[in-house]
């Protein structure tokens, strides 16, 4: 009683806290600030009571907004995200605070639309009526929009905005479609386990698609890497970070409310597989470290997929132990991706606000000029390859964990588990070679142009909130059992069939912290010994050419090349080149874009023959009005022919 | 039995009348000459009640024909003559479709609503009348004049064939339901004063012209 009293009262705070935040952006910075971090702490700590504590959280209250009675509701899945949505959207605040200054012209606007992003995502996780979700789904996407698009002078800021609008508005609309047809076959709009309605099954495929559009899985994620390429770096984070958790969030939560058709498990790891081997794949080809990062996430986004689709999977088999394994993989991977994948941003956001550039090949050597930056972008890096022993490896290795005991019962679904355990190896050793791509091409060797050799270290300001990301990531990594208990109470409220199952993560923890003390002795040791021996500088060897450039290192596009090819069916990528000709050749290059396949290849040219058809169309409307009588004969003489055959047939 | 056929054979003889004007109209190349085949075609239309009922005339049936003799002969192609004065329109009707193809495609339409009244599920006594193909080859004479034809008075003229198209069906009603039959004349007057008086005077004054080719500035 006195924990429910505790977390009603702090989810209370919370609200006001964000609420006046939103309000407090335009008066004072300062006051702004710390309001958003009160109300984000109250939040985690009402979350945290939730996944630590004895029960769920309810509320009704008598306000009945659009006729339905108002219901919150927090129970361990939902407090699983409100403590993501707190985390990234406080250090957000923060790293905002030095990253988007009074002087951008657009802080005040950031602020208020971001305390009300992240208002409006926990609303989306509380409220338990279809009518108020969709309410507070609606106020997400849109304050997700205003952010986006908070640098507007850009054309193509305003084009990555409206995409992200169409397309939270396509999925909304499958939403909507979604929630009126479960409250018209459950005869209400409050939402809760129902699992025993064989015949609303069907509306999975709804939500998977609604949800699915935020969530950003391939070929839904059409309007993620503009929107995170476009938007400003704190922004990308918790878009990336968080806000496509909320797709996530839809999946997980109705997969687990509602009964799925038997083929669900086997679509979600499809759909998982394909996003992670094709957002990775894409990611790799990437020269525009912002996108490279978006496309990262449509890969982790099948990553966490995969997981579910394994856990659906297994519960629609008898609840078999190996799913809760799965879900628990994928349900701290949200969590991880959540960290590593703002860290990485902000990371990001310091090279772009140092360098001016989002662009790799313009960038190279901030290693020195930026150590601290490089230092926890390598750390992000580690981490979102799911290399041991950063968090990253974690929560894969669970996902492995279930899908390898779903694979050796030999039972008929093991044709899907296997292909997805090695498509998953497959997408983090793309993954592994897309990070090292943006890391050396970054950090590493000299600069290449102006700009990035006048490259500064960010701030204290900036760098707090990074270090604390990465703090958290190292955490989860060599202590994973410290978070074991939200997860499997998390999986516990989803399938209470897998609650108190033992911790797996318990003999990882070891190794994990071994194997971090052992890199940091070598670490050391290599240091030291530089150190002691000193550094012998000498230039590169260049075949021959007395006089090296900056431009002779290896680009993103020649790092990526080989792995290019294998997609080329998919990337379609379009080359410029003119070859150097001649014993003095003057001038020489060769481009390669990878353009947004789905977007450029199959949607833009759908519509643009859709429009074609409408314009032909009007051609017909020329006000010639003995032409008009004609089509009504024609009109009426069609008509006359159908109705004679039909008779005659 | 006798007084019957004379009675078809005559009323036969009108239809067949009314298609040769039609034929007639489409050949017209003058409005006047146009109006007046228009008018007399209306005349021979309004005679058929009265010959369809011959065996019990009553003051109702008598009604609809002096209302159609007057409104479809006189009254409609006397504001179309007072129209064509006042507007101080050239005298040529300026066809899209030629007046030799018109009347082609009118003896083919002829042909054709002969052909199609044939394979129509009538009732026995309509099927030895010549009242369905003699309407369906109007309302398609009236259509290609409405198509072919550029002057806002031949194409009320084309209005007014097609009229008379969709009244020859409704005589095969007027035994049925009288009252529509004259409901429908009504419409025909209410059509024509409208027609001619609001919109020829429209288009007049806004344009200066009636030719309805300049109206297609309105198209947006």
């Amino acid at each position: 009683m006195a924990v429910g009293l505790l977390i009603g009262v702090m989810l209370f705070v919370a609200t006001v806290c964000l609420l006046a935040a939103s309000g407090l952006a335009a008066r004072s910075a300062r006051a702004s600030f710390a309001c958003t971090v009160a109300g984000t702490a109250a939040g985690l700590v009402a979350a945290m009571a939730v996944l630590l504590g004895p029960g769920d959280w309810e509320w009704t209250s008598a306000l009945a907004p659009g006729g339905e009675n108002f219901r919150l509701q927090l129970d361990g899945l939902a407090a699983f995200f409100l403590v993501l949505v707190c985390v990234v959207g406080c250090a957000g605040a923060a790293y905002a605070c030095e990253y988007w200054p009074e002087s951008t012209g657009s802080a005040a606007r950031g602020r208020a639309w971001w305390n009300a992003l992240v208002l409006s995502m926990g609303a989306v996780l509380l409220v338990s009526n279809g009518v108020h979700f969709l309410m507070a789904w609606e106020a997400f996407a849109l304050c997700g929009y205003f952010l986006i698009t908070l640098d507007n002078r850009y054309a193509g800021v305003r084009a990555a905005g409206w995409l992200y609008l169409a397309a939270s508005h396509v999925g909304t609309l499958a939403l909507i479609a979604f929630f009126a047809s479960l409250a018209q076959s459950l005869g209400t709009w409050d939402l809760g386990p129902t699992n025993d309605v064989p015949s609303i099954a069907p509306l999975f495929w709804l939500a998977l698609f609604g949800f699915g559009m935020k969530a950003g899985f391939f070929p839904c994620h059409i309007w993620l890497p503009s929107a995170h390429a476009n938007a400003p770096s704190h922004v990308s984070a918790i878009m990336s970070g968080v806000a496509i958790k909320m797709g996530v969030y839809g999946i997980v939560r109705f997969g687990g409310w509602l009964p799925v058709p038997d083929a669900a498990g086997y679509v979600v790891i499809g759909i998982g597989a394909a996003s992670a081997v094709l957002g990775i794949a894409f990611a790799f080809a990437q020269n525009d470290v912002k996108r490279l990062l978006a496309y990262c996430s449509v890969e982790n986004i099948g990553v966490i997929l995969i997981g579910v689709g394994a856990a659906l999977l297994a519960r629609s088999h008898g609840n078999a132990a190996w799913g809760g394994l799965a879900l628990a993989g994928a349900l701290l991977h949200v969590w991880n991706h959540g960290l590593f994948k703002s860290l990485l941003f902000f990371g990001a956001g310091s090279v772009l606000h140092a360098t001016g550039t989002r662009e790799m090949s313009r960038l190279g050597g901030l290693w020195k000029s930026m150590p601290w930056t490089a230092g926890l972008f390598a750390v992000g890096a580690v981490a979102v390859a799911g290399l041991p022993p950063l968090n990253g490896f974690a929560g894969e290795w669970l996902i492995y964990l279930g899908l390898f005991e779903g694979a050796t019962t030999r039972a008929g679904f093991a044709w899907a588990v296997l292909p997805a355990a090695i498509l998953l190896a497959t997408a983090g050793s793309l993954a592994l070679a897309a990070f090292a791509k943006a890391g050396g091409v970054i950090f590493l060797g000299v600069p290449r142009t102006k700009p990035a050799a006048g490259a500064h270290e960010c701030g204290p300001g900036m760098l707090a909130p990074m270090l604390a990301l990465a703090t958290a990531c190292t955490v989860i990594g060599v202590a994973p059992s410290l978070v074991w208990m939200p997860v499997a109470r998390a999986v516990g409220t989803w399938n209470p069939a897998w609650s108190g199952a033992a911790n797996p993560l318990f003999a990882l923890g070891p190794a994990q912290l071994l194997l971090a003390v052992l890199a940091a002795a070598a670490g050391a040791l290599l240091w030291k010994k530089s150190r002691a021996n000193g550094l012998r500088r000498a230039p590169t060897w260049d075949c021959g050419f007395c006089r090296p450039t900056a431009r002779m290192q290896y680009t993103g596009g020649s790092f990526a090349g080989i792995a290019s090819g294998w997609f080329a069916a998919i990337f379609r990528t379009e080359h410029k080149s003119r070859r150097p000709r001649g014993p003095f050749p003057a001038s020489a290059f060769h481009l390669d874009h990878v353009p947004e396949t789905v977007l450029d290849r199959m949607i833009r040219p759908t519509g643009a023959l859709i429009e074609k058809l409408s314009h032909a169309a009007l051609g017909l409307q020329h006000g010639r009005l003995p032409f008009y009588i004609l089509y009504l004969v024609a009109g009426l003489a069609v008509l006359g022919v159908y109705v004679f055959l039909e008779a005659a047939l | 039995m006798e007084g019957r056929r004379g009675v078809i054979a005559m009323l036969n003889l009108l239809v067949g009348v009314a298609m040769g004007l039609n034929l007639l109209a489409l050949g017209c190349s003058r409005l006047p000459s146009l109006i007046r085949t228009v008018a007399t075609q209306g005349m021979v239309l309004g005679l058929m009640p009265l010959l369809l009922e011959i065996h019990r005339l009553d003051w109702r049936i008598t009604l609809v024909a002096v209302a159609t003799v007057a409104g479809k002969g006189l009254v409609i192609p006397g504001l179309l003559r007072r129209a064509m004065r006042a507007a101080n329109i050239e005298r040529e009707v300026q066809p899209f479709i030629g007046l030799m193809p018109s009347v082609l495609l009118g003896a083919g339409g002829t042909i054709l609503a002969v052909a199609l009244a044939g394979a129509l599920p009538l009732l026995p006594e309509h099927a030895e009348l010549l009242l369905v193909p003699g309407a369906l080859a109007s309302v398609l004479t009236g259509f290609i004049l409405l198509i072919g034809r550029s002057k806002a008075i031949s194409q009320v003229c084309g209005y007014l064939v097609l009229e008379n198209g969709i009244y020859l069906f409704g005589l095969l009603l007027i035994k049925a339901t009288p009252l529509l039959v004259e409901a429908g004349v009504l419409l025909d007057l209410t059509v024509g004063i409208f027609v001619l008086g609001i919109i020829i005077d429209r288009i007049q004054r806004a344009f200066d012209s009636l030719d309805t080719r300049k109206l297609t500035s309105l198209h947006e």
